[in-house]
């Protein structure tokens, strides 16, 4: 069969330095579902954003069709009928869903834009293809996984033959993934062309034809899925062999470390984003939060840090209340906070490492002499934690910005986990990292579990919580709707059912 | 990529703007004058030939340090304060009235106590914007910008109608200050006044602050991520007040310099727009506080220069901002760094370890 699309020795340089690829080919062929795998900073992103002619490559060539093609930008790319679904959600919440997927080559009557026409148009897609979505609902209201058909609408309503799916199913359900994975099957069937960017090696073997692998910005292979394996792949991606599931102890909990009655929040907007809460947390025990992204994680973590106040309810923190504490007296009394996002909150990418290592230690009176710092005391903790952490960089000077995820992320941990914390709170720890640095980021944390921490674990990759918790809340709608004991019992599938608010616990009268 | 060989670009960068900048203001001048060897040399060589010319550099340059650290203070914070000029005018009042109606005595007290009262006057005026942008939002390039307008028309109103000199006729200004608050020059016979000295220690104290203090760092990383600051427990609203009181201080400090070392008395509309230099001095400095010596340096050169070229050449000094204002655009230009840089890193591809 012959090749679709070509991308020939392509290098990528970005200003800061970064080598996001260094010499990829890539090529895929009409009607196939082809995945890119890699570790986080292989070089997926940036070689799927060149060809949708978001970046333009240092060097290399791109044939499509067998002619060469110069991609300067997305519309060049859709001319090419290439088309993307990324991975943050590009649409306008205010509009209706016929008007997001028309929006910016809107059906015109004269000079205005034909809103029945678009009605019509998206009604025609939606039936052609089976990606069910009400026309005239606000993308707003709608849940993620409906977002998500409407970027993919979006993208085969402008003509794409060829769909780039960057990381599709991070924010999906398993019954949501299930679904989309229909979808790509249809429209394989109807003789369109998938590229799948993703990390979970599950979801490659179910769904690709081939796979690609990239590591450190470079082509490793390209593998026929029927003939290979999981752990073939883990091991190519990572060039050695990894473990794939967690190896603990079972929890020897202790004393309540951190323990929420009834909490309930309104957020700015007025709506109630967390509803009448409890749950301990014991020490020696993890205990994980399921749950799809928006359902009050965030909210409910940042009520527990101090960055949200006025919330209802208890929290206590070994006996002491945690209401109208600080920012920094929160991080002061022995609690560590690995947060969501590491590139906003978690880790200042402008600064060294060193830097972003002392968040809490320059207060420390042992990091000054006199009036100034201990530059050497910064420098000597630097070094220590870059060699426990197995932070990969050529200096404690670099800036935190010229590293991968994994490793960005690495500091984050390094940090949180290096002051000792009787309650370590970590929301969403491996989020887009590679695979070697997940496994030992779970290491570390049932470490810090065994050495008799309290976890609070909240992330929306209901794999890493299954594999991690001792026990599993799972947040609906901004409530807690179950507690389970985690048991080799518990499928998915139970779990999915209170994910999307299908079943809930019973709340026991002593609750209410 | 680390800090020091993004440095090293940084400084090739600014050093090709310059070569730029002068290139282009070269060839303006061939175009412009009938004897555009006189004026070159009048612009870039002369400054430096005679000890008057180049002392008055130097003197030209004290008051551009101390704006240009007031910039860098609030810049390097992430605050984007306007205010030097107007902090630079209150500062230099309180410091004038010090330097004018205490009696004579020690200079070695009234000196620091002239130094004193300037630093707590423009630090005043830098906190209140402060306080209108931590507590009502108030914009800052907005506040600090009207704050300007406060200052220079309500010193002026204070010199025309209050503190007049009798004696100051049309200019208004105050009377004289006394010996002993009066800055003398560094060393006998040159012109340069030891405001120069306050200015180098000034630089090196900012440094300090910055780099090495626990308040830098607070100043600092909430200037670059101020979500990663709160985080840390920094207070960013503490913070941002706290910068723009410093740089207010620092402008303040420049515009008594000015008096009790240059004027030797506060005179009415004496800053033009030394506030506002010290913005592109900041700039052309990166925000870093050693190289605002070099940047002040050069600015003062170029105006040096161009005052020179006019007298003795046909060649406006109005072609020494047309400089000016290039370097501005030119050190503007991220888009040139960051395509040497890109340049630099192809070069050596494959040579060092790959950035994942």
């Amino acid at each position: 069969m012959a090749d679709l699309l070509e991308m020939r020795n392509i290098h990528k340089v970005y200003p800061n330095g970064t080598k996001a690829n260094q010499g990829v080919s890539f090529s895929v062929r009409q009607g196939e579902i082809h995945a890119l795998v890699g570790e986080n900073g292989a070089g997926k992103s940036t070689l799927m954003k060149i060809l949708f002619g978001l970046e333009s490559p240092t060097e290399g060539d791109i044939f499509y069709r067998g002619d060469k093609v110069v991609l300067k930008s997305p519309k060049d790319a859709i001319k090419y009928e290439i088309g993307m679904v990324h991975q943050h959600f590009m649409l306008v919440p205010s509009f209706t869903v016929a008007q997001n997927i028309v929006l910016g080559s809107e059906p015109t009557k004269g000079v205005l834009s034909d809103h029945q026409k678009a009605i019509a148009e998206t009604q025609r897609l939606i039936q052609e293809f089976g990606l069910k979505v009400d026309p005239n609902a606000k993308v707003e209201n709608i849940s993620v996984g409906l977002k998500q058909r409407v970027e993919i609408l979006k993208v085969l309503y402008r003509g794409a033959r060829l769909i780039i799916l960057d990381e599709p199913t991070a924010v999906l359900t398993p019954q949501e993934t299930d679904e989309l994975f229909q979808s790509l099957k249809k429209l394989v069937s109807q003789g369109y062309t998938i590229i799948f960017i993703t990390h979970k090696l599950n979801e490659v073997m179910e769904i690709s034809d081939r796979i690609t692998v990239l590591r450190a910005g470079k082509t490793i292979s390209t593998l026929i899925t029927s003939e290979t394996s999981k752990e073939e792949i883990s091991r190519l991606m990572v060039g050695r062999d990894v473990l794939l599931r967690v190896e603990k102890q079972p929890a020897k909990p202790k004393e309540t470390v951190l323990s929420l009655d009834e909490v309930s929040y309104v957020s700015e907007t007025g709506k109630q984003v967390l509803n009448d809460i409890s749950f301990q947390v014991r020490a020696g025990e993890i205990f994980g939060i399921a749950g799809v992204e928006g359902n009050g994680q965030t909210e409910l973590i940042e009520v527990i840090t101090g960055f949200r106040k006025n919330f209802k309810g208890r929290i206590t923190f070994l006996s002491q209340d945690l209401a109208g504490k600080s920012i920094e007296e929160i991080r002061n009394i022995g609690i560590g906070h690995i947060p969501e996002d590491r590139q906003t909150r978690g880790a200042c990418l402008t600064s060294s490492i060193k830097e972003n290592l002392i968040l809490d230690l320059y207060r420390d009176k042992s990091f000054r002499r006199g009036l100034f710092l201990n530059q050497k005391k910064i420098n000597e903790h630097a070094d220590k934690l870059i060699q426990e952490f197995d932070i990969r960089t050529q200096s404690r000077d670099t800036l935190a910005g010229a590293l991968s995820g994994g490793n960005i992320q690495k500091i984050v941990v390094a940090r949180e986990i290096s002051k000792n914390p009787k309650l370590l709170i970590a929301a969403q720890p491996t989020r887009g990292v590679d695979i070697g640095s997940i496994e030992f980021i779970h290491k570390e944390i049932v470490k810090k579990r065994d050495e008799g921490a309290a976890v609070l674990l909240v992330s929306a990759e209901l794999s890493e919580v299954m594999s991690l918790s001792d026990r599993i809340g799972v947040l609906y709608n901004g409530e807690l709707a179950v507690i389970l004991e985690n048991s080799e019992s518990l499928t998915e599938e139970e779990i999915g059912f209170y994910m999307l608010g299908v079943k809930k616990q019973e709340k026991r009268a002593s609750a209410t | 990529m680390n800090q020091r060989s993004a440095v090293y670009l940084d400084l090739l960068g600014i050093l090709l703007a310059i070569v730029a900048a002068l290139v282009i203001g070269i060839f303006v001048i061939f175009l412009v004058s009938d004897e555009p060897v006189a004026a070159l040399q009048a612009l870039l060589i002369e400054p430096f030939t005679t000890l008057f010319s180049f002392g008055s550099i130097l003197n030209r340059m004290i008051p551009l340090v101390f704006t240009g650290l007031a910039i860098v203070v609030v810049f390097q914070s992430g605050v984007f304060s306007m205010g030097a000029e107007g902090q630079l005018y209150i500062g230099a009042l309180t410091g004038a009235l010090v330097a004018v109606y205490l009696p004579e005595m020690s200079p070695w007290i009234h000196i620091p106590l002239v130094v004193l009262a300037s630093l707590i006057g423009g630090a005043l005026y830098g906190f209140l914007p402060g306080v209108l942008k931590a507590y009502f939002k108030a914009d800052e390039i907005v506040s600090t910008l009207m704050f300007n307008f406060i200052a220079t028309l309500f010193v002026s109103y204070l010199l025309n109608y209050v503190f007049k000199a009798p004696d100051s006729g049309g200019f208004a200004r105050l009377p004289f200050v006394q010996e002993s608050a009066k800055l003398g020059p560094i060393f006998d016979g040159f012109p340069t006044h030891a405001g120069f000295l306050l200015a180098l220690l000034a630089a090196l104290a900012v440094y300090l602050l910055l780099y090495k203090t626990k308040t830098g760092y607070e100043l600092r990383t909430v200037g670059k991520n101020p979500l990663f600051a709160e985080y840390g427990g920094i207070k960013p609203k503490k913070v941002l007040i706290l910068s723009i009181a410093i740089s207010g201080a620092l402008a303040g400090l420049g515009g008594t310099v000015e008096v009790i070392g240059l004027h030797g008395t506060l005179k009415d509309n004496f800053s033009a727009g030394l506030g506002f230099d010290g913005i592109i001095v900041s700039l052309l400095a990166r925000n870093h506080p050693i190289a605002v010596l070099l940047s002040a340096f050069f600015y003062a050169y170029l105006q040096v220069g161009g005052q020179i070229m006019q007298a003795n050449s046909d060649v406006p000094r109005d072609l020494a901002i047309i400089i000016q204002a290039l370097l501005v655009i030119f050190v503007s230009s991220q888009a040139i760094f960051a395509y040497l840089k890109q340049r630099k890193l192809m070069s050596s591809r494959g040579g060092e370890r790959v950035a994942k």
